[in-house]
């Protein structure tokens, strides 16, 4: 895991070449270009909103408005689940590039990591604008504890970066996992308080506890503190974080590292 | 350039062995398990479960020195090159190299097809450890040695075969790596460019850098080299100076190819239903029953190779049902795209008819038969004076000319040069080993 980090530290530039030409290469060809990347998370909040609003009429227990609720857990759930999946297929889907020429295959996830998470980093101009647009109108959200989101970010980071190395390396010996993982995530996603505030559920008791278990869940929790009830989180969030973050970067990039010379022959 | 391995070398492999793991059904899940534990695909396996792709080849390679690698498909040459080039790690044995790395070891690779060659330059040169500010400044240069000035923004996919080695070649060359690895693919480029590859090797290796080259284009690896090896189904057969090393690789698949020539003449004369009627006609009043070629004297050893000035029996064996007092044996040799090379008969030199009844065997000796290198065709007939054919037999027989000394062409006749006047030699490379 070492040799994995001082890898990425090394070829840092071409990473961040190889990421912008992977967001450039996204857009390619569609009429909208770049604004999808504001377009798409807005559509993801209208469609959410409605169905969880208007269709199921969630009640909000207290999260109001539910909205922006729903968007200061949903955007970070996002670029996690998305670059998990996509970093799981990178290598497969890469197999050219590291087959036929020496190229250093650990890039190659953290491209899927680095373009979601500027995905990500798009849409919070949408999640501020609404959160001020909030306030204006009336509701008691958001505040200073923004200022924490960086931070929440980098600790995020070896988490997402992990499960993206890990099941990148892992997919490549079992192509099981491609189907496995998207079954898995969605179901994280239910387990994840981003539908509904934590305090909703305390009277379902074993739902909870396997909500708060879920290692996915400080994380998320954070982020609605920081974004949408304008808390700094608690300093027993952070040390959630910082142990499983550190234990997802272990596995996941000394899984790698342990896979490594075997990509080659058999992605 | 010698045979002797070079006091400090660039490029050291001991003893390596490559074993690639064959693809079982339903073998997923001990893969990725021997992955995991052994960190390796092959450790444990059967005999039967592994393919050897190379065994125990042993060289090094010097500063400043050329080393070919021949042999045929699948004999392991790419393996090698992978694995100097540290993509893939030998499953025993040890391979050091000292310096910086470029290969360019299959068409196209390590480009991103949707993108621009311009962002394709800088990101495979990042690959091959330049920042991009030293990029920048080798960025004319690499444009100027590709030629594709026009096409550097159009990406990549749209290139043809040959823009992608000029590319490649431009960046793998102009990162001044300590080692360049080239698999092949020079033979794409046109010639032009691979003159211009060519002189920039000269440069490259007269700049105290090594060079690895795998090709099957033999007088290139002749041109280039100062030492070849030969693999053979992963074995290295044969390592030195490149003209007798390539010459013995030639040899070998010369006396293969005239086993093949032996085989097919042998199954088409057992076989005689197997016969093309557009390759055999006559009205078989007398017929050839046989036909066999021998290098040097009659009884020597029947076989469809030879070197260029061997001696050649041509042998036919045939049988008149009837008495004929009417008949002409004839033997034409012919390239195989049908340039008339030799042909001859018992008519035009002046054998006259007498009688022919039953079993005969004709002998056609050539005490020196000298033709170029290449492959060659023998038409074989019994006719009338007339032309009349009784049997005609067409290509009834191939075989295989080798030649070790130089010159180009169907004949190698014997020949001496001899100087006069204002004119002297350096000296002279010994030809024959």
């Amino acid at each position: 895991m070492f040799r994995v980090a001082a890898q990425l530290f090394r070829y840092r530039g071409l990473l961040a070449t190889l990421t912008s030409r992977e967001l450039k290469a996204r857009y390619r060809g569609s009429v909208l270009g770049f604004l999808w990347s504001l377009a798409n998370p807005l559509l993801l909040l209208a469609v959410y909103t409605f169905v969880f609003s208007v269709v199921f009429k969630a009640r909000s227990q207290g999260a109001d408005p539910y909205a922006l609720f729903l968007v200061s857990g949903l955007f970070p759930w996002i670029w996690t689940s998305a670059s998990t999946l996509e970093g799981a297929m990178s290598l497969v889907a890469s197999s050219g590039l590291i087959r036929k020429a020496v190229f250093p295959a650990e890039l190659i996830p953290m491209v899927s990591v680095f373009s979601n998470l500027v995905h990500f980093l798009f849409a919070l101009p949408i999640v501020f604008t609404a959160l001020v647009a909030g306030r204006i109108l009336g509701y008691n959200v958001g505040g200073v504890s923004a200022v924490a989101l960086p931070a929440i970010v980098l600790i995020h980071l070896p988490l997402v970066a992990g499960l993206a190395l890990g099941f990148s390396a892992l997919t490549v010996h079992f192509k099981d996992v491609r189907d496995l993982l998207g079954n898995l995530l969605t179901l994280m996603f239910f387990l994840t308080p981003i539908l509904f505030p934590l305090d909703s559920i305390r009277h379902l008791r074993y739902v909870w506890w396997a909500v708060r278990l879920n290692p996915f869940t400080p994380y998320i929790l954070s982020y609605q503190e920081a974004l949408f009830w304008g808390r700094f989180p608690e300093p027993s969030l952070w040390l959630q974080m910082a142990t499983v973050s550190l234990v997802a970067w272990s596995l996941g990039a000394g899984l790698f590292e342990r896979l490594r010379e075997t990509l080659v022959e058999a992605a | 350039m010698s045979d002797e391995t070079p006091a400090v070398p660039v490029i050291s492999v001991e003893g390596v062995t490559k074993l690639y793991r064959r693809t079982m059904p339903g073998d997923r899940l001990r893969t990725l398990k021997s992955a995991l534990v052994g960190r390796n695909l092959t450790r444990g396996l059967r005999p039967d479960e592994a393919i050897a792709a190379l065994e125990g080849v042993d060289f090094t390679v010097g500063r400043g020195e050329a080393f070919g690698i021949i042999g045929g498909n699948g004999s392991g040459k790419s393996t090698m090159l992978k694995l100097v080039a540290g993509m893939l790690k030998p499953t025993t044995g040890r391979i050091v190299v000292a310096g910086r790395v470029a290969a360019l070891i299959e068409l196209g690779a390590g480009f991103h097809p949707e993108i621009s060659g311009r962002e394709n330059v800088f990101i495979n040169g990042a690959v091959l450890g330049l920042t991009r500010k030293e990029i920048e400044s080798r960025y004319a240069d690499i444009v100027e040695f590709s030629g594709l000035g026009d096409f550097m923004e159009e990406p990549v996919k749209n290139y043809s075969s040959g823009m992608y080695v000029r590319l490649g070649f431009a960046v793998a060359v102009h990162t001044d790596p300590d080692v360049l690895l080239v698999d092949e693919v020079l033979a794409v480029g046109d010639e032009a460019f691979a003159h211009r590859c060519l002189r920039r090797i000269e440069e490259f290796l007269a700049s105290g850098r090594t060079l690895l080259l795998v090709s099957h284009s033999l007088d290139l690896v002749e041109g280039v080299c100062d030492r070849v090896m030969w693999l053979e189904n992963g074995h290295q057969r044969l390592v030195g100076e490149p003209r007798r090393v390539i010459d013995a690789y030639r040899q070998e698949v010369a006396e293969k190819e005239g086993e093949e020539h032996k085989a097919a003449l042998q199954q088409r004369q057992e076989d005689p239903a197997s016969e093309d009627p557009e390759l055999r006609w006559g009205s078989r009043e007398a017929e050839i029953t046989s036909i066999r070629m021998f290098a040097g004297v009659v009884g020597g050893e029947e076989r469809y190779h030879v070197e260029s000035g061997e001696p050649v029996v041509f042998e036919i064996r045939a049988r008149a049902a009837k008495a004929l007092n009417d008949f002409v044996f004839g033997v034409a040799v012919a390239t195989p795209r049908g340039t008339e090379v030799w042909g001859t008969n018992t008519d035009l030199e002046g054998y006259v008819a007498g009688v022919f009844d039953g079993e005969a065997t004709v002998r056609l000796t050539c005490p020196a038969l000298r033709l170029g290198p290449g492959d060659y065709v023998v038409d074989v007939a019994v006719h009338s004076k007339e032309g009349a054919p009784y049997d005609y037999q067409r290509r009834a027989l191939e075989f295989t000319v080798t030649a070790r000394a130089g010159g180009i062409g169907m004949y190698l006749p014997e020949h001496d040069w001899e100087f006069t006047g204002g004119l002297k030699w350096a000296g002279r490379k010994t030809l024959d080993p």
